[in-house]
């Protein structure tokens, strides 16, 4: 309970609210990233030789030079965590019980954001290797979501 | 055109947790009113330029650019919003006097953060629409995330950030601006609920609500109107990679660039040495260590062992926040810039009652833009 809401003289107030739809172009290669993802379960980076940058996810050009980037390549599917949270809060600010476990997972010079799960809290650490687990080709939509989280690699 | 520029007046409302009674334009109007006394202009007649700093999604009205004039006595004159951080507004009024085309100028930012019901989910809009927001975090994921690399890479401790909550509450005490004050114990902090682990709850600054306006001049107009300038002798800023998937993690080199803009303009080769005290970022504990690390006042990793040895309380080496800081006196959204610009103004003046530091010459603040951002100015004040 805010403080506002706990103070019983408190002034009145205007609500307004506003629905938010916007639409968002992938483009060019955001475009062929989530179909790599979709279609062949794939994630996919684009390098920039000049700079010796492997971008992930693959971008059209480079941002340190900006160069135009047309080597596409496949950087697998398994990257190290290379830093994490347990995130204790829900999008709306209220709190969890459980933590959903966030990372950040190298791959080429970039990386993804996601989740973790079928892991042992006790074992997450910085450089563990992770790699992505794809929903069934049928349920996948070209999104980010395709992958359902990312796990321990198999010893 | 004007070499050198000065902050000739001050003004501000705040800061609470709430302001059910006022308006924002209620606030700005007297924190507007109050600089204007302190400067002795008449907003009307002497001021050629004012510069907000807002957000429409914050403010909760599209193109609130034109909801600015009227509360700053602004109207039928040249105004512009910046979508920024207050200090990204102070480098704007610089340069507008640099360059000749103003002579006065007037700065305002203000947080009505307790008006804003959605708060997280209008800082979740500004996650990559496509690569990031589908997963449906709540923004402080990005702090974490930063928290934990920048241990890890700087052998900082859990202890050594929680230090900073302590400091920056405990300063709180002895400003009568900061609402936050408390007086806790390293274990009360530590025994916190998680928020982003390793980031605890209490180590995110609580919002407040407030208003500051800053009126600058060229040096000739501030040597007839003020017997106190203080100058601006650097401005800096800087933006990092955005995305999540390019920026470095564990460091904040937009920090460092937009610290070396600032020193390079005011001469300064070693930060430690020139400067006598400093208002930084700290919205979430860790930011300060980091920042002062990213300004160059240690090299990476020190700036927990200078916090355990005390260098940054109020009676320390360098002094950092002896406001209280964000995590003290409320996070004020796009006027964090401002508030710590405002605490050196009084520091410079000798005007900041109870905190005062002794013979303060130099001071510099520093913003965050907050998650998801990579952006960040620098100020460097001289009385
Ligand atoms: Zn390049």
């Amino acid at each position: 309970m805010s403080l506002l809401e706990r103070y019983p003289n408190a002034p009145g107030a205007w609500l307004g609210e506003l629905p938010i739809t916007s639409r968002y172009t992938a483009g060019l290669a955001g475009e062929r990233f989530l179909r790599a993802i979709k279609d062949d379960g794939k994630i996919m980076g684009s390098r920039c030789d000049r700079c010796g940058i492997t971008y992930v996810p693959a971008r059209q050009f480079c941002e340190r030079c900006l160069d135009e980037l047309d080597e596409w390549l496949d950087v697998g599917t398994k990257g190290e965590v290379y830093t994490f949270t347990l995130l204790f809060e829900n999008l709306d600010g209220t709190a969890r019980e459980e933590p959903e476990v966030v990372a950040f997972i190298r791959l080429g010079d970039g990386g993804l954001v996601h989740k973790l799960d079928e892991i042992h809290l006790d074992d997450l650490d910085i450089g563990m290797l992770v790699e992505a687990v794809f929903k069934p080709e049928t349920e996948r939509q070209g999104s980010i979501l395709d992958i359902a989280y990312f796990r321990p690699t198999s010893p | 055109m004007s070499e050198r520029v000065a902050i000739i007046g001050v003004g501000w409302v705040g800061y609470r947790p709430s302001t059910p009674e006022v308006s924002y334009k209620e606030l700005t109007y007297e924190a507007a009113v109050k600089a204007y006394a302190d400067a002795g202009v008449n907003p009307r007649r002497d001021v050629d330029s004012f510069i907000t700093v807002a957000e429409d999604f914050i403010e909760g009205t599209s193109i609130f650019d034109e909801y600015v004039p009227d509360q700053l006595g602004a109207v039928l004159k040249p105004v512009h919003t910046i979508g920024g951080d207050g200090l990204h507004g102070l480098a704007t009024a610089h340069m507008l006097i640099r360059t000749g085309q103003s002579e006065i100028v007037v700065v305002e930012g203000h947080s009505k953060a307790s008006n804003v019901v959605t708060l997280p989910e209008v800082t979740a809009y500004a996650q990559d629409p496509i690569i990031n927001r589908p997963l449906g975090l709540n923004t402080d994921f990005i702090a974490g995330m930063e928290m934990n690399r920048y241990l890890f890479e700087t052998g900082t401790t859990l202890e050594q950030c929680a230090a900073v909550l302590v400091k920056n509450r405990r300063n709180a005490l002895r400003n009568p601006l900061a609402p936050y004050g408390a007086d806790l114990t390293l274990d009360e902090v530590l025994a916190g609920p998680p928020l982003a682990w390793p980031l605890g709850r209490y180590e995110a600054a609580k919002h407040a609500d407030g208003a500051i306006v800053i009126v600058l001049a060229s040096e000739e107009r501030a040597r007839s109107l003020c017997d106190k300038p203080v100058w601006v002798i650097g401005v800096g800023w800087c933006n990092g990679a955005p995305s999540l998937e390019s920026r470095v993690w564990g460091d904040v080199p937009y920090i460092q660039k937009a610290a070396d803009m600032a020193y390079r303009q005011a001469g300064i080769r070693q930060p430690h040495l020139a400067i006598d005290f400093a208002e930084l970022d700290d919205t979430y504990a860790y930011k300060e260590l980091q920042h002062m690390e990213a300004l160059g006042f240690c090299r990476p990793g020190e700036a927990g062992m200078l916090i355990e040895e005390g260098a940054t309380e109020p009676d320390g080496e360098m002094p950092v926040n002896v406001s209280g800081g964000s995590l003290g006196m409320g996070n004020l959204l796009d006027a964090n810039g401002l508030a710590r610009a405002l605490e050196v103004v009084l520091q410079l003046r000798g005007e900041a009652g109870q905190r005062q530091l002794d013979e303060v010459e130099v001071g510099l603040a520093q913003s965050w833009r907050g998650v998801p951002t990579t952006s960040g100015a620098v100020a460097i004040l001289s009385n």
